[in-house]
């Protein structure tokens, strides 16, 4: 199981402009992820929740504070789903899956599976450019899966596509974790994507700062069964009671 | 019965899409077909009004040149022009790109080398023909130098543009994914230099031509520049357009299926890129 563990951490970017102000991404976070668990973050835009992912992964490096993904005393494996697919467009769709990857043959057969699992199986020779965004995306998610990490990140991973797409890759989302069950950090700022597919959902306000530790308690999910907010917004729970929930830090109920 | 029906006409749909495509194909060679004819006859019009061989000989005339040329030394006098242009031409694309590289990379290198490459680029062939000359003399050597310098900072300034234009998001994707430098730069950073490489090349190629033809024109004693000067020397107006000719067909040739068919198979995957 992999842990997640966030200490004081801030992040803090040079100013765009001469003589501008430096931009404060995340403001001195603390948070603690650990388990088989699927937590979002939601918040609007700019309040650090990339950077967050950013940190993690290692592609930015923290301005004060620490951040560690450990799977028992090693570091842990990563997965990453980016808003736009990122694949190189030079490679095919299974050569694309296995630059990732470190190992040979057994890899390839791995590549396919995933691909397999999100309806891809037929383009392993195509180039990205010959699939639709949509496509694209599914190799993505499906690229993140396929090295099986420890730790998935996801950074709005459908905003980019037009609803009926995202809702089914959602769907194909549900349905991958399902099966595998990884530990899942996944930016949104679509609050009802947010209630749909977590346990946990943590809100950032606009300096990134935590402002709302949410855990959600609805196990079977999907938007067809039962209203998942209220009219003012508010995830409903199980029991169908409404209002602000207490924020509770961190807790998980499974 | 309705999937029999479908699938005809998905199959009538098929074939005329193929049809369609080979029309365009017809007409395009026609078109190409027609400007050559059209060329032709001006000059061959434009011949009977000026009606001296010794200033403008007649299409006829220089096809004759042109088959005789053949027949005779063609080949050494081609070969020997095109050795010098390859070996300049080598030499500009292993020097031109690391200095490309360097100049993509840091700004500071960006700065130091930006202003030397550009001058270097915008000095007329024929100061590096008359250069190459100067400092080489009659010799295998002073085309290849030329044919170098001319080239250089076009391949030098397109590495520069690719580097820069390397995708950081990409570079990002493989960090995230635990890529080292070394498969960074091998699976991003060439394949997305390589095409803006062979535009450098593309675009100085033929330039590299015209230089080095020129150089052989002052320092040489063999090549095609050779022989145009030599044939100019004699007189001899039909031997001059035959060899301009020759150079003008075997550059197009080389163009067309040499450097055009290595593009098309190095970006097969850019083809998709275009349409999507």
């Amino acid at each position: 199981m992999a842990r997640v563990a966030i200490d004081r951490l801030s992040k803090t970017f040079p100013p765009p402009t001469k003589g501008g102000d430096p931009v404060v991404a995340i403001g001195d976070i603390s948070l603690d992820v650990e388990g088989n668990v699927f937590v979002s973050i939601v918040g609007p835009s700019g309040c650090g929740k990339s950077t967050l992912l950013n940190i993690l992964s290692g592609v930015e490096t923290p301005t004060r504070g620490s951040a560690s993904v450990t799977e028992g005393d090693r570091p842990a494996h990563l997965g990453y789903v980016f808003q736009d697919a990122r694949l190189l467009p030079w490679r095919t769709v299974m050569d694309n899956m296995m630059y990732v990857r470190d190992d040979g043959d057994a890899g390839a057969a791995k590549a396919a599976l995933y691909l397999d699992m999100v309806g891809l199986s037929h383009t392993h020779d195509m180039f990205p450019g010959q699939l639709s965004g949509g496509m694209q995306q599914r190799v993505g998610i499906a690229r993140a899966f396929s090295v099986e990490p420890d730790l998935l990140l996801m950074d709005e991973p459908f905003s980019h596509l037009d609803a009926i797409t995202a809702r089914s890759l959602r769907d194909h989302l549900q349905e991958l974790w399902s099966a595998t069950r990884k530990t899942v950090l996944f930016v949104t700022h679509d609050v009802v994507e947010a209630v749909q597919l977590s346990d946990r959902i943590i809100v950032l306000a606009p300096g990134g700062r935590i402002f709302d530790d949410i855990t959600i308690d609805l196990p079977p999910r999907s938007p067809r069964q039962k209203p998942l907010v209220s009219r003012r917004g508010w995830p409903l729970r199980a029991s169908g009671r409404r209002g602000p929930p207490p924020p509770s830090r961190g807790t998980r109920r499974r | 019965m309705t999937d029999t029906v479908a699938e005809s006409i998905q199959e009538l749909d098929q074939a005329q899409v193929l049809r369609t495509a080979a029309g365009s194909r017809r007409r395009r060679y026609l078109a190409v077909l027609l400007g050559w004819l059209v060329f032709i006859g001006l000059w061959w019009l434009l011949s009977l009004w000026v009606d001296s061989e010794a200033r403008l000989p007649s299409p006829g005339r220089v096809f004759q040149e042109i088959v005789i040329i053949l027949q005779g030394d063609f080949w050494t006098q081609f070969w020997a022009s095109i050795v010098r242009v390859v070996a300049g031409f080598l030499a500009a694309v292993l020097i031109g790109t690391p200095v490309g590289f360097f100049m993509g990379r840091s700004k500071y290198w960006g700065n130091f080398l930006q202003s030397p490459v550009i001058v270097a680029g915008s000095i007329p062939g024929l100061t590096y023909a008359v250069m190459a000359f100067v400092v080489f003399g009659i010799s295998f050597w002073g085309p290849v130098l030329a044919v170098g310098l001319i080239a250089m900072p076009y391949v030098a300034i397109n590495v520069a543009e690719g580097v820069r234009g390397v995708d950081r998001r990409l570079v990002e994707m493989s960090t995230a994914y635990g890529r080292n430098e070394t498969q960074v730069f091998r699976h991003v950073t060439v394949p997305s230099v390589l095409p803006f490489v062979f535009a450098g090349v593309r675009l100085s190629f033929s330039l590299a031509w015209k230089v080095g033809t020129l150089t052989e024109v002052f320092g040489s004693s063999k090549g095609i520049g050779f022989q145009i000067r030599r044939n100019y020397q004699l007189f001899n107006m039909p031997g001059v357009i035959a060899w301009v000719l020759l150079f003008v067909l075997f550059m197009l040739l080389i163009e067309r299926f040499i450097l055009v068919r290595l593009e098309r198979r190095l970006f097969r995957w850019r083809q998709w890129e275009r349409e999507a």
